[in-house]
């Protein structure tokens, strides 16, 4: 069996962990601007607000609602927390997002039943962590997502006969699986496939014929057959990017690499935080004209340490830049990561135990005395960026889900 | 610009709800009653932590009764730091929020508001909001230019 957990609202129930006065209020987190609401409680969602509303219709709609800015930083250290909770239970965990794992579920003790220890876990998570939960555990990950959506918020469902498995798939529309959207549901409705149920009950053949292998591996799934196994060694990010507009026209060479400088300081961050180091590294450019250029470097060994990634980042906005063009947007990515621990060393590039020293330093002094008190003095070029005090506080490092 | 502050009810003693009238000032918020601070009404009134307790006072001069003072409730952080307060000798005080308001949106206060106290000709005490100009995000999302100087966050 395969559990699946979903914490309930997340962002905003993660802002009333710590702050218990918005606790039973419609509370709405906004996004990387301020701009949309990326999150809201069941009290605003009440209100007509959805995810993506823009704050001055969410006003309108929900006159009362408290606004929140958005603390990725927070959410990932309870997410972890949670994560850890889990595992106190279940073993293997899959860390699928933010806010939503799958694992192995089997009963823990003797004679214990199952849906009672989806229980504890769910009662265990919000002693230890404050948050609420759903737990939903089936024969496969499809159908163990699906079901824990029925049961929210705050809710444990666990299905291992066929009737009560039946009868909860032919209440649900086949765009509630995820994956598949309004235009594969059209290429479905033909048939008469409408419900999950429908879907699971279609010939294989035919589902196979109409949205492909992805489709079929979603109708085995359907049917109780494991397609992808729990992952625990997955990263939470393929992939991690830091950037975003020059907050203008970029045209000076110096400027440009002052903002590739910058994003390379943020990304070390991140790969820090997330205890991952790069294979490579890449800048990409918007130019006004529309255009867009990117460049890669690959790395002698993989790394997170500051020198090594600015030689990476140095060479890569070489490949991206074009003279005399005016820039709008960077971002520099780490498009290839690897795990901090089990990465093999290049046999030319022993270890410098003095530069991995300083990049501990600098790591310390940022910790206790603030962001970006130490850094590279390339970054001088931007001193307005430095300068509005929200940019201390994460202005627009996105972890987990974006707004647009 | 903050135009309005909430506190929870619970953080106000009913002593000095009473003793101001603030009765129809208490509003509900998902079951919670909270006193909303605004700077429409009459009389503009703002709690401040000041003398060591938490007490009510007016706020701002709106009505321009005092000569001495600006005829509004707020002044620069600026203008505090470059002294040109100090011949009232002002004090700094907290005036503590839930939440705090600006063209519509209420959003979550940490722990409140700076605010500079000084004396009118009666020796009552009057508050003024220390305002400064918007982060970009507090602009986004409230429209506003300016913004009150928060105690130990940034918005
Ligand atoms: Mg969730």
């Amino acid at each position: 069996m395969v559990g699946h957990l979903d914490a309930d609202c997340f962002y905003v129930s993660a802002e009333r962990v710590r702050h218990p006065d918005l606790r039973n209020k419609p509370v709405g987190v906004l996004g990387n601007n301020g701009a949309c609401v990326i999150a809201k409680s069941y009290e605003m969602r009440a209100a007509g607000v959805k995810t993506g509303t823009p704050i001055w219709d969410a006003v309108k709609l929900c006159p009362t609602g408290v606004y929140v800015k958005r603390d990725f930083y927070w959410y990932e250290v309870l997410s972890r927390k949670m994560l850890e909770a889990v595992s106190r239970h279940f073993s293997p965990v899959e860390y699928y997002s933010i806010d939503e794992f799958f694992f192995r579920a089997n009963a823990p003790r003797a004679g214990q039943r199952l849906h009672d220890a989806a229980l504890a876990v769910r009662d265990h998570i919000l002693e230890a962590c404050g948050l609420p939960v759903t737990i939903g555990v089936a024969r496969t990950r499809t159908l163990a997502k699906l079901f824990s959506d029925t049961a929210k918020p705050f809710g444990a469902v666990t299905v291992t006969d066929r009737d009560h498995e039946r009868e909860l798939l032919a209440r649900l529309p086949v765009t509630e699986i995820s994956g598949v959207g309004g235009r594969r549901a059209a290429r479905l409705a033909p048939y008469g496939i409408r419900t999950c149920l429908d879907y699971a009950q279609a010939e294989g053949r035919l589902i196979r014929q109409l949205l492909t292998k992805t489709g079929y591996e979603l109708w085995l799934e359907l049917n109780g057959h494991p397609v992808t196994p729990i992952r625990p060694e997955r990263t939470p990010h393929q992939v991690l990017a830091r950037g975003g507009s020059l907050m203008g026209n970029v045209e000076d060479p110096t400027v440009l690499w002052a903002w590739c400088v910058r994003h390379t300081e943020r990304l070390i961050e991140e790969l820090h935080f997330h205890n991952v180091r790069t294979d490579a590294l890449g800048v990409s450019l918007a130019w006004k004209d529309g255009e867009s250029t990117a460049g890669v470097c690959k790395l002698p060994v993989p790394s997170d340490r500051f020198d090594e990634l600015l030689d990476g980042a140095r060479t890569a906005l070489r490949r991206a830049y074009l003279p005399r063009k005016v820039a709008t947007h960077m971002h520099v990515v780490a498009p290839e990561l690897r795990r901090a621990r089990g990465f093999q060393l290049s046999l030319f590039d022993p270890p410098n135990a003095k530069l991995d020293a300083v990049a501990r330093v600098k790591t310390a002094v940022n910790e206790r005395y603030g962001r970006f008190k130490l850094r590279s003095a390339s970054t001088l070029y931007l001193p307005a960026v430095y300068a509005d005090p929200a940019n201390n506080f994460d202005i627009c490092d996105v972890r987990g889900k974006v707004c647009f | 610009m903050c135009s309005a502050i909430a506190l929870a009810t619970s953080e106000l003693p009913l002593s000095l709800l009473e003793q101001h009238g603030l009765e129809d000032r208490v509003h509900d918020r998902g079951g919670e009653k909270e006193v909303r601070f605004y700077w429409q009404a009459r009389p503009a009134l703002l709690p401040v932590w000041w003398d060591g307790r938490l007490q009510v006072v007016k706020w701002g001069n709106r009505d321009r009764a005092e000569r001495t003072l600006p005829p509004t409730g707020w002044t620069w952080r600026e203008t505090v730091e470059d002294g040109k307060w100090s011949a009232m000798s002002p004090e700094p005080v907290l005036v503590p929020a839930t939440f705090g308001y600006a063209n519509g949106v209420w959003y979550k206060v940490k722990q409140g508001l700076q605010g500079v106290l000084v004396r009118d000709r009666t020796g009552q005490p009057v508050v003024f909001l220390v305002t400064e100009p918007a982060t970009r995000y507090y602009r986004v999302m409230t429209r506003a230019e300016w913004m009150p100087a928060l105690v130990g966050e940034v918005i």
